[in-house]
């Protein structure tokens, strides 16, 4: 095995080793209880999208409408992320 | 072959043909990056989500009317109250207000803070926060991205909320809600319900909707059944229904990023295929030299085997730590836009690691097989031709 692909898994090595150690590392414990306290308190876990004034905000409980086309269904984030 | 020797020249021959593995490791690398920050992404939103989801009740009840969603008697509440097996029934009030100037929303909900498991939940999400001097005056609690568009509009201490009936509500912002909930409350604003009730202009026996468990999984169907009967203008929602909804949250079976993937990935294979294929002088001559000198049909497809799996374990293992590094570390800007959206206040979330080790490995099959197929079978083809005509 020639020297420099001995120095390039090492370093491929070391940057997977770093992956791991900041994966078992990472606490998202504190994460998550915060997203559950917000939503035990409101009662909304719908995640918070950016979205146009026409798109829903809240999953399920809001209409979707198009301004310029108000018959036809309108493509929105939701359609992308979530399968309908 | 002596395996020492064996590894040596493999070695030797990567770092000597680096030119030609460059371009193929560096499409791989970009392929798989992208490929796995969106997987990253996903599973990360949907693990988060589907815990979040846990403390969410059961099901959500409200008023319809010609199709629509419309604000729903507080008398229901009792009627609900009265089913056998149902429990905690509460309201909820909320709503998104519009900020006319630049079209921008937030969602405001009103919250009854009087209820005791609430005002629990609320000072153990808000540290230190004392509930008396935030129900002394209309105070509300905001998300991180409504805090910054306030401060942006010089809405500092108090922001001033526009009535239905064309009064001024003003509003002290008593505390920003922790980064770490942006997921869910960063266009949040949370406040008192009668604070909410007043400016939305809802009346005092009018509510958003009703939201209940029921503890028996069992008894769910027969629920709705009976709330069926009991209001004729009613829309069931059900966590079971939110639930399959992240649970698909984007599919890898039907997402429109697999289709992109797949066009990619059939691209990039057939140019491979095509460079490999192609009758490089230099190739051909390698492989009849080393045919001439003895080497058989055999270790020519093992040197190339082996070659291969180098070139794609690298790729592969660099793309899904760039991957990594761009998502979990980096919080995936630009193409987190893409999952939170960008018309409304920009939302900045930080995404909780998640490994899938399923799904990497079936990325892995789905490169790895294609280019190893790509790069052995015209190999073969060279080292079953005669030494001499291959050198020609």
């Amino acid at each position: 095995m020639i020297k420099e692909f001995s120095i390039l898994v090492s370093i491929v090595l070391l940057l997977t080793g770093f992956v791991f150690v900041h994966y078992l590392a990472h606490n998202g414990i504190s994460s998550q209880k915060m997203l559950s306290s917000v939503a035990n308190i409101t009662e909304i876990s719908s995640p918070s999208l950016s979205v146009a004034y026409y798109e829903p905000r809240v999953l399920f409980y809001e209409e979707v409408l198009n301004p310029a086309y108000p018959q036809m269904q309108a493509m929105n984030k939701m359609d992308l992320v979530y399968e309908q | 072959m002596n395996n020492n020797a064996f590894l040596h020249f493999l070695t030797l021959l990567l770092f000597k043909q680096k030119g030609k593995h460059i371009g193929a490791v560096l499409i791989s690398v970009i392929i798989i990056f992208l490929l796995s920050s969106v997987l990253f992404i996903s599973s990360s939103l949907q693990s988060t989500l589907l815990g979040t989801l846990e403390s969410q009740s059961d099901f959500t009840v409200s008023r319809v009317q010609a199709g629509k969603a419309i604000n729903t008697p507080s008398d229901w509440l009792d009627k609900v109250l009265e089913i056998n097996g149902v429990s905690q029934v509460s309201p909820r009030v909320y709503g998104r207000y519009f900020f006319a100037p630049r079209e921008e929303s937030f969602l405001v909900v009103g919250v009854d803070l009087f209820d005791e498991q609430s005002s629990k939940e609320f000072q153990s999400l808000i540290k230190g926060l004392d509930l008396k001097s935030f129900l002394s005056t209309d105070s509300m609690l905001v998300g991180e991205g409504v805090k910054a568009f306030l401060s942006e509009h010089y809405y500092k201490e108090h922001f001033s909320f526009k009535t239905p009936e064309g009064s001024f509500k003003k509003v002290k912002i008593h505390q920003t809600l922790p980064l770490q909930a942006n997921l869910i409350a960063n266009d949040m604003i949370i406040m008192p319900i009668e604070l909410a009730r007043e400016i939305f202009g809802l009346g005092e026996d009018e509510i958003t909707d009703i939201t209940f468990n029921v503890p028996n999984d069992a008894e769910w169907d027969n629920i709705i059944g009976k709330l069926h009967l009991l209001f004729y203008d009613v829309r069931v929602v059900e966590k079971r229904e939110i639930r399959k909804a992240y649970e698909n949250l984007y599919n890898y079976k039907g997402g429109l990023f697999l289709i992109l993937y797949l066009v990619a990935m059939v691209t990039f294979m057939l140019i491979l295929y095509q460079r490999y294929s192609m009758v490089y002088s230099t190739e051909r001559k390698e492989i009849g030299i080393l045919r001439a000198v003895g080497w058989s049909i055999k270790d020519i497809l093992k040197l190339k085997f082996y070659e291969t799996t180098v070139v794609v374990l690298i790729s592969f293992v660099l793309g899904v730590i760039l991957a990594y590094l761009y998502v979990f570390i980096w919080d995936a800007p630009l193409l987190s836009q893409i999952f939170l959206g960008g018309a409304n206040l920009p939302n900045h979330v930080e995404f909780v690691p998640v490994l899938e080790f399923g799904l990497l490995g079936s990325i892995f099959l789905f490169y790895a097989i294609p280019f190893f197929a790509a790069v052995l079978i015209p190999a073969w083809k060279i080292a079953v031709t005669p030494p001499k005509e291959a050198m020609l």
